[in-house]
């Protein structure tokens, strides 16, 4: 269970706060002065709605750090600064980062907080606009559990567009844009939910929020906000192939621990979304996607015997004849990719070959839906990319009795 | 003349079946012990599985270091170890059927070299199925990463490796079962000192001028700017 640790003075500046109304907290390290002066300018601009709601700001304290002077309770501002210990993780930053955030939310429990708003460690979302929107949602119209939806081009968070966001959508039916992210608010009752959710058992795993709620509460609502936010994650030293199997084994192990409950949903539901768009910044120009196609054949070649351990006959004559496609022609269905995934993740649970290879073995198959997603939206607006995301998504929840009757019955239908 | 070639058959071929007489009782026992120890070693993995099940030890394994699962991933934890009973007890099976062998038959053969030699052909089994398991692991890593990292050579790497650890293996087991004597061992050394000698001459001596050109060339290419990546996967 991912226990908050407080430091004495902050458990003794805890226990005479006694209970917060908003609690916000850092997911990672960051510098105390630079948290004071955002939380000060948060507490300084929040509405006259909110103006005796107490605030108090948590942020990740290493080992033996003390709380600096001038973090004690300000009881006329509303606001306190309190630090915690985080548990270690595996070491892996999403996995500090998903640490981080539980021990956030197990925080605003032990608070008793109304709402709790998890932010992440560049303090890029510590705007006022921003926690008002969250607040908001959460206080007025009695969201469980509140996503951010960030100014993302249409080159972005591929692994998100591909992957984690449709497969989170067909699986627990709701339609959520960014369903793991670094900024997010959830309410009191759901933020004990999540710190001490089945998957923080495990060492490493990263915290899926939209998944817990689902599963633990299902009555919950879940909504979204528009957030002018954007972090830059620092890409130097990243592989690809560690992103994606990170990212893709801790959705595929979730699977496996909520199989019982993403049975039983059909279809989705749409997720309101409150604030305002960003405005289009235009097509761009287009991208080459020559590299990831041939990265795509470069495994098609050589991963042929991994691939026909995972996949279907079916789906590895697809993809022999994606292979002789011309260059300009190449595109894959989008049921192709949702049964690969699909797949992927059966294989996961079957262990068929060990998941440290299952998961490398993913990583040219995505490549190729890369190349041929980037060629086919290279001259679409804003508006057409998003309809083609929508039917995208679409194909994932008509497929997903494919994924059913694979789960169901592994060695009986392998068509 | 003919009664003494016949009273000479008859003989032998009472000496023959004397034999086979005595032997018989030695391969039944044998036979019997097999039997038995195969029925006990089915019903000790049978409970061996039901009380790991019971105690849920695969979940407790794939929680910790997930090593096992990874080489072995269609193998679970619960699953190996109840193999392991079994065959422990088909080779136990296999010593005591020998020793009764040995004791219906009065011979002494089996214990003199059979039992003396069953512990290195155990140990080459395992020396053969570990070797295996590391061949398959690592040549599939290599292959997958290779891919990944865009090398176009990523199956002949991934073969190499693979045969370099069945190369391996294979001399462990022939030293371990005591065949070939120095013969291996020296063939094993001259094979492998002359892959790598062979490579480093090729690389040496071979590549000495391309490695030449391609320090020249980095040395007078001008400084790239690098662009921004346009295409972000996270």
């Amino acid at each position: 269970m991912a226990d908050t640790e407080l430091t004495d003075a902050a458990q003794q500046q805890a226990e005479s706060i006694g209970s917060a109304d908003v609690v916000i907290g850092v997911a990672g390290p960051v510098a105390p002065d630079d948290l004071r002066a955002g939380a000060a300018k948060v507490v300084a601009e929040r509405g006259s709605d909110a103006s005796s709601l107490r605030y108090v700001f948590a942020w990740p304290a290493s080992n033996g750090e003390s709380v600096p002077s001038a973090a004690a309770a300000d009881g006329d501002s509303g606001l306190a600064l309190v630090p915690f210990v985080a548990p270690p993780s595996g070491g892996e930053f999403w996995a500090d980062v998903s640490a981080h955030q539980r021990a956030v939310l197990a925080l605003a429990a032990s608070l008793n907080a109304r709402v709790c708003i998890v932010l992440g460690s560049d303090l890029a979302a510590l705007q006022p606009q921003a926690i008002q929107l969250f607040a908001y949602a959460v206080l007025e119209r009695q969201c469980g559990l509140v996503m951010p939806v960030y100014p993302a081009g249409k080159y972005d968070g591929l692994i998100n567009t591909g992957i984690l966001g449709p497969l989170h959508r067909a699986l627990y039916g709701r339609r959520i844009r960014y369903p793991v992210a670094f900024d997010f608010a959830v309410s009191g009752s759901i933020a004990g939910l999540l710190a001490h959710s089945s998957s923080g058992h495990e060492s490493g795993a990263l915290l899926w929020p939209v998944a817990a709620a689902a599963c633990e509460s299902p009555q919950c609502g879940i909504g979204q906000v528009h957030v002018d936010v954007r972090h830059e994650v620092a890409t130097d030293g990243l592989e690809l192939s560690a992103v994606l199997g990170q990212f893709a084994g801790s959705l595929f192990q979730e699977m496996e621990n909520d199989a019982a409950q993403w049975q039983r949903l059909r279809g989705s539901q749409p997720a309101p979304v409150w604030g305002s768009a960003p405005r289009d910044n235009g097509n761009g120009e287009p991208i080459d996607a020559q590299p990831m196609l041939d990265s795509f054949l470069l495994g098609s070649k050589n991963l042929d015997e991994v691939w026909r351990l995972v996949l279907p006959p079916n789906t590895m004559l697809e993809l022999r004849r994606l292979t002789r496609a011309a260059p300009d022609q190449f595109r894959m269905p989008d049921d192709l990719w949702a049964s690969i995934v699909y797949d992927f993740a059966l294989a996961w649970r079957l262990r068929t070959i060990g998941r440290g290879h299952l998961l490398g073995a993913l990583t040219p198959l995505y490549l190729g839906w890369v190349a041929s997603y980037v060629r086919e939206v290279s001259s679409f607006t804003r508006a057409a990319v998003e309809q083609r995301l929508e039917q995208f998504a679409r194909a994932w929840e008509e497929k997903k009795p494919y994924l059913l009757s694979r789960w169901r019955w592994p060695d009986r239908f392998n068509p | 003349m003919w009664q003494q070639v016949e009273q000479s058959l008859h003989s032998s071929m009472a000496r023959v079946m004397n034999k086979i007489a005595t032997l018989l009782p030695g391969i039944l026992a044998f036979i019997v012990a097999l039997l038995l120890f195969l029925l006990v070693g089915w019903l000790l993995a049978a409970l061996v599985r039901w009380i790991l099940a019971a105690l849920r030890f695969d979940e407790r394994m794939s929680r910790g270091a997930g090593a096992m699962a990874e080489w072995t991933p269609r193998i679970t934890p619960s699953l190996l170890i109840a193999r392991i009973v079994f065959w422990f007890c088909i080779v136990a099976g296999v010593i005591v059927g020998a020793s009764a062998y040995e004791a219906g038959t009065s011979e002494n053969i089996l214990s003199g070299w059979v039992l003396a030699y069953l512990p290195r052909v155990i140990g080459a089994a395992i020396l053969l199925l570990a070797g295996n398991v590391l061949a398959r692991f690592a040549s599939r890593s290599v292959l997958i990463t290779g891919v990944n990292l865009n090398l176009s050579y990523a199956r002949l790497l991934s073969m190499g490796v693979r045969w370099l650890i069945l190369v391996l293996t294979g001399a462990m087991v022939l030293d371990h079962l005591a065949l070939g004597g120095a013969i291996v061992e020296l063939g094993f050394g001259i094979l492998f000192g002359g892959i790598v000698l062979a490579l480093a001459l090729a690389v040496g001596l071979g590549s000495r001028d391309l490695v030449s050109r391609s320090l020249e060339r980095e040395a007078a290419r001008p400084v790239e700017v690098p662009q921004p990546e346009r295409i972000h996967h996270f």
